[in-house]
């Protein structure tokens, strides 16, 4: 084939995809015939009532000296791991706020970190493009660090997010500014799969953030500078499950709600949004937009459901930390945190 | 794909072809598949798309599940009670809790 004639395919390849893309929002807009608050109002719902004694702060755990990236619990939901630009990752007795180790990393520039299911490993990356696997029962070194026990090296870019499988102590997936997702075997340091890079439907710009569905751990959707947040089926590294429109701007942070049928999504658009994982719909916008536009809305840094899923909690960049009201898409205001979330 | 000899023969009115034409040829290539790619993709979608529920079916399910789950974090909830929840609101045992600094 000639390059002009290749040059028209493109021309005509370009055209049909924007033509189905725009069929496709058509159609699902005509789908959307209510969401979420609506339809609660119109069933008679009303908003969470919280007073100024519910909600209070109970823990405080200080120690770090840098912002802290991420955190992340163990199963039990007794002890955290924090990670933070100060180089260390810490782990804390939930309950006690005692600290029972301070991990000094490698590399300082760490984004993300996991607790293993079984409690006894956790993982961490960031902007050296690795993910450091640590033991916790590990003898110390002579310095009195605790030894890196695995590598994962094969990213092209920094990691941004890293999540152990739940039910596999032996398995984790990563996020990263290389545009891909990848599936390891902590054990052997292998990637078992990547999803995204040459292959068509993945992202088109960084992986942001990733989250692996509770109830079905063969699914995990991820969130991405493109805008999108895309679902992936750990078997099936070919192709992306569904993407998910609706976002201007790029999806810091993606969390399954609880019952593992929907996700919520946290933007630079300043939104969060729930979407249904298995039909596509986006069920809700969660919008503090001013009504004078020319105020800059903050953006949304990460997010969190209760266990109900009855409540989002969502960090800004302006630091505050709101709760939404899933149902209703109400919202309350909490302080605490000085800084960005 | 390797360029064709005769493709890159001069053509009367038309100069050889530059080798930076060569690398736009193959990148172009891709990129031609990787659309058409994405167009059966999108067929398929729109496909699914035709036998879909509209948003509002699977509501009542959802607000009556989110409802039934017990919430501590609610100022009120279905119950049972869970005494287990008791020991995140007493507060921590040791009130000064551990406040060193990782230096």
């Amino acid at each position: 084939m000639s390059f002009s004639e290749l040059k028209d395919r493109h021309v005509a390849a370009t055209a049909m995809v924007n033509t189905l893309r725009d069929r496709l929002n058509q159609k699902r807009q005509q789908l959307l015939d209510t969401d979420v608050a609506g339809y609660a109002k119109s069933q008679g719902r009303t908003a969470v009532n919280f007073s100024s004694t519910d909600l209070v702060c109970c823990r405080t755990l200080q120690g770090h000296t840098g912002k802290v990236y991420s955190l992340d619990w163990t199963p039990e939901k007794n002890r955290i791991v924090s990670a933070s630009q100060d180089g260390r990752l810490i782990i804390w007795n939930a309950l006690t706020s005692q600290k029972t180790h301070a991990i000094k990393l490698p590399c300082a520039w760490v984004m993300t970190c996991s607790f293993a299911p079984n409690g006894y490993s956790v993982a961490c990356g960031g902007l050296d493009s690795e993910c450091s696997i640590f033991n916790l029962n590990s003898q110390v070194d002579r310095d009195g660090n605790l030894p890196v026990s695995r590598v994962l090296t094969g990213h092209k870019g920094y990691v941004s997010s890293c999540e152990f499988v739940r039910d596999q102590d032996t398995r984790l997936i990563t996020g990263s500014g290389d545009q891909t997702c990848v599936l390891w075997d902590v054990t052997t340091g292998q990637r078992i799969s990547v999803f995204g890079g040459e292959f068509p439907s993945g992202h088109t710009s960084d992986v942001l953030s990733i989250s692996i569905n509770s109830s079905n751990s063969n699914m995990f959707v991820s969130g991405s500078c493109d805008a999108t947040a895309r679902l992936w089926d750990t078997r099936i590294a070919s192709r992306a499950i569904r993407t998910y429109h609706g976002h201007h701007g790029d999806v810091n942070t993606v969390k399954f709600f609880p019952d593992g049928q929907r996700f919520g999504t946290g933007s630079d658009d300043g939104t969060c949004r729930l979407f249904d994982m298995r039909t596509g719909h986006q069920l809700q916008v969660y919008s503090q937009q001013q009504a004078n536009n020319d105020q800059d809305v903050p953006i949304v840094t990460s997010i969190a459901f209760s266990i109900s899923g009855r409540l989002l909690f969502a960090g800004y960049s302006n630091g505050d930390c709101y709760v939404w009201d899933t149902l209703l898409a109400e919202i309350w205001a909490f302080g605490g945190h000085r800084k960005v979330i | 794909m390797q360029a064709n000899p005769a493709e890159a023969a001069p053509v009367i009115g038309r100069s050889a072809p530059a080798p930076s034409d060569t690398r736009g040829k193959h990148w172009i290539s891709a990129e031609v598949k990787r659309l058409e790619q994405e167009s059966r993709f999108l067929e398929e979608e729109l496909q699914q798309l035709e036998k879909t529920e509209k948003l509002s079916a699977g509501l009542q399910e959802f607000l009556l599940k989110v409802e039934s789950v017990p919430d501590p974090l609610l100022p009120e909830t279905t119950g049972p009670a869970n005494t287990s929840w008791d020991r995140w609101f007493e507060g921590p045992q040791d009130t000064q809790g551990c406040r060193c600094l990782i230096l």
